[in-house]
């Protein structure tokens, strides 16, 4: 077998590489959410921080964009089902706030915060109540979002793949 | 002579000629088809319902998630029927979708964006009857361009399994009727893997074979002492370069083949445009016409053979009729079924080739659900290792009612299908919690899952079928399949079967295990629909003889597997692509000598 990569399959290669230009979203659109209101968008800054925060290993789902990321999928979403879950998840999350510590979610400090998630995250594998519901949706779709970002593959999981190798890693079978 | 790939169509097909062989479908039976009838000096017409598509262009392989605007994943107005939606009636939730589009399950995966293109729209091509997931490509190459490269031989286990265990029939060929025809399918195409002399699974002509990770090789080492195999995948991919085709590339690792539906942008896995059709177009002798729907085969009422074939043109919809001395259908098993029963007249009433009245019966695949995953503990908060570049994971033969073995409560076997360590994107959503723990969870564990999935042999019966309904039309207006088809008994005790023995290899192992599965997903998952037009050498009990001569029309061949007499477990693109060059081969001597 061959060790070097012979002009022909270069070329392949290289062809097979040009991307058609995805629409990327210019400096000052990445900044403005285009479906939740301002409010909405910094309690899902904070929400998705706190399912996936930064650590010392990595940056979290706010460095990843992640709220960005969610936003431009449900602003484009061919359902109404989908926008209705988060404008009415959001909401419900404040409602329990305000049931528990008279305060909306971003007003009650970290701690009553997180315990409130975890409260939620309890039947996160059967949710059954609206905020339990929406919990489930956030950590989805937060997840999702930071598991296919540039941080979550190369800083965080530190994915090795997607490249050209000469001879494939790992173990022969004997 | 056409200069261009593919030609631009349709006045580039000559109506009033006569070719030697008109072949519906391009896929691995219709381009092997092509590949080795042009090949013989023969002039072949080749009809594809679908267009061509260069994937080169489209799959774009190497592409990071967040280099597209949707992650990979297809536009908004996109549907992926679910699970629930087969198994409450696949026709009523296409009905009633308000999606735009709606596709099958496979489209339900990350990364579908690239695919879209390549599976038809479910609203334009529906199907009645019991529920089953149908995944159909209409596009040069079919599913080809996105199949899962799993390259395995049958042996005499199945050409030969009522010898074994008394049911159904045996093949009218043994193993060393096709064996050289294994041969030349491997070196031609290329084929990956390890050889391992099993009787079971015969070894191909192998090019150089992926690696396995760390828990795999420990895996192997475990079930060596249980008489298993864990044998590295048996990829229908070139892992070093074929001199003679100079549209495909050796494999270089990059793994994208298990990121997206599948598919390879420089066609190191086979796929039919690149590994047979263009070989075919480069002889002078195809002519290939795109949008082509073929509805009917025509016939001599005089003579009784096949003349050629109608079609509509795909989007005009005007029809053609073209002229044959042979015709080949490989439009995939139950769209060939599906012809032959459309292709009814005073001399064929039931359809042609079917006086047997087994077109379209002894419908037969592959079961798939039940599943065990896990991870081994040594890996656990390991740095991560490069796991996926190679094109595939690993392979455990059946070890089933083989020879000497205490017979099992059901008959045949069942093979997994494994991976294991780092892939691009972790199992996130399935780890329970949120924040730093979660987090660190996701990353420790990301490198130490192992999962199988198994395939088993569904029984050819009779009663499993398909036949044409008369009151529903594709968007064609060719009337559509009805489906009377579902897994039993023998099925069903095989699911229990492969989780039991599934968690047992791992328990073995000393691998954590996470879930066992034993549901069977709905009937089609595995994309191996067979058997609806059995070769055999009683014409009262089979649909083709042993070359896929209709038994009542000698010119008209189905090349596809509708002709597989049993599903085995093994996957069936290898023996499809073998047996179609055997039979081609023979055609092309019968028409050199005017025989048919």
């Amino acid at each position: 077998m061959s060790a070097t990569l012979d002009r022909r399959d270069l070329l392949k290669l290289l062809s097979a590489s040009v991307l058609a230009g995805p629409l990327q979203l210019t400096a000052a659109e990445k900044d403005k959410p285009l479906f939740f209101s301002p409010d909405e968008f910094e309690l899902l800054d904070t929400l998705t921080e706190q399912i996936i925060p930064t650590d010392s290993h990595s940056p979290g789902a706010h460095a990843a964009g992640v709220p960005f990321y969610i936003d431009r999928t449900v602003a484009e979403a061919f359902l109404p089902d989908y926008k209705e879950a988060w404008k009415t998840g959001l909401a419900e999350l404040n409602r329990l706030s305000f049931e528990e510590h008279k305060h909306p979610y971003l007003k009650i400090g970290k701690e009553k915060q997180l315990a409130l998630l975890a409260l939620l995250a309890k039947a996160e594998q059967d949710p059954k109540t609206a905020g339990e519901k929406f919990f489930a949706l956030l950590k989805e779709d937060t997840a999702y979002a930071y598991y296919t970002s540039d941080i979550g593959i190369h800083k965080d999981i530190e994915y090795k793949g997607n490249v050209i190798q000469m001879e494939f890693a790992g173990y022969d079978a004997v | 002579m056409l200069l261009q790939f593919p030609g631009p169509n349709p006045n580039e097909v000559d109506l009033k000629s006569t070719y030697d062989a008109v072949i519906v479908g391009s896929g691995a039976a219709g381009g092997m088809a092509a590949y080795v009838l042009t090949s013989h000096g023969l002039k072949v017409l080749l009809l594809e319902a679908g267009k061509y598509q260069d994937t080169s262009k489209i799959l774009h392989s190497m592409e990071w998630p967040y280099d597209h605007p949707r992650r990979g994943n297809k536009p908004p107005d996109y549907h992926a029927l679910t699970v629930n939606e087969y198994n409450i009636r696949q026709q009523v939730a296409v009905e009633k979708s308000p999606y735009p589009k709606v596709q099958s399950y496979v489209q339900g995966w990350s990364g579908t964006d690239y695919s879209k293109t390549l599976v038809v729209d479910e609203k334009q091509n529906p199907y009645t009857g019991t529920r089953y997931a149908w995944v159909r490509s209409r596009a040069v190459g079919g599913k080809t361009n996105i199949w899962g490269r799993l390259a395995l031989r049958l042996s005499d286990y199945d050409f030969k399994a009522k010898d074994h265990d008394g049911y159904g029939e045996n093949w009218p060929i043994s193993y060393s009727d096709i064996e050289p025809y294994y041969d030349k399918v491997d070196l031609y195409l290329g084929i990956s893997g390890h050889p391992e002399g099993l009787p079971y699974l015969p070894d191909s002509k192998f090019q150089r074979p992926n690696k396995l990770t760390y828990s795999e090789l420990h895996f192997r080492e475990t079930l060596k002492g249980m008489g298993r195999v864990v044998t590295p995948y048996r990829a229908g991919v070139t892992t070093e370069g074929l001199k003679h085709n100079k549209y495909r590339s050796r494999c270089y690792g990059r793994g994208a083949c298990n990121r997206h539906v599948g598919g390879c942008d420089i066609h190191a896995a086979f796929d039919s445009p690149t590994g047979l059709i263009r070989p075919a177009w480069d002889t002078g002798n195809l002519t290939m016409r795109t949008n082509a729907t073929v509805y009917e085969v025509t016939v001599d009422k005089d003579t009784g053979k096949a003349t050629g074939v109608s079609f509509l043109d795909s989007e005009s919809k005007q029809s053609y009729k073209v002229k044959a001395k042979s015709v080949i259908l490989a439009a995939s098993t139950l769209e060939s079924a599906r012809l032959l029963l459309l292709s009814k007249s005073s001399l064929y009433p039931n359809g042609v080739g079917n006086s047997s009245g087994h077109v379209g019966h002894n419908f037969c695949e592959h079961m798939m659900g039940p599943s065990v995953s896990g991870f081994m503990k040594d890996l656990v908060a390991k740095p991560r290792t490069l796991d996926d570049g190679k094109p595939g994971g690993f392979y455990i033969p059946r070890f089933r009612n083989l020879e000497g073995q205490k017979p099992s409560p059901f008959l045949r076997g069942y093979g997994y299908e494994g991976s294991s360590g780092t892939t691009m994107l972790p199992s996130s959503v399935s780890t329970p919690g949120f924040g730093e723990e979660y987090k660190k969870h996701v990353r420790d564990y990301a490198g130490a899952t192992i999962e199988i999935g198994a395939f088993g042999e569904v029984l050819p019966r009779y009663e499993n079928a398909v036949d044409i309904d008369p009151d529903v039309k594709d968007a064609w207006g060719v009337p559509v399949l009805k489906f009377s088809y579902q897994f039993g008994e023998n099925e069903r005790k095989m699911a229990k079967d492969m989780a039991t023995s599934g968690r047992e290899m791992f328990e073995a192992a000393k691998f954590e295990v996470l879930s066992t599965s034993d549901e069977m997903l709905p009937e089609g998952w595995s994309i191996h629909e067979l058997g609806t037009a059995r070769m055999g050498d009683d014409p009262k009990t089979s649909v083709v003889n042993q070359f896929q001569q209709c038994h009542d029309v000698k010119n008209l061949l189905v090349v596809d597997g509708s002709t597989h007499v049993n599903a085995s477990c093994q996957n069936p693109t290898w023996t499809i692509m073998a047996l179609c060059w055997r039979s081609c081969d023979h055609l092309a001597d019968q028409l050199s000598k005017g025989e048919v």
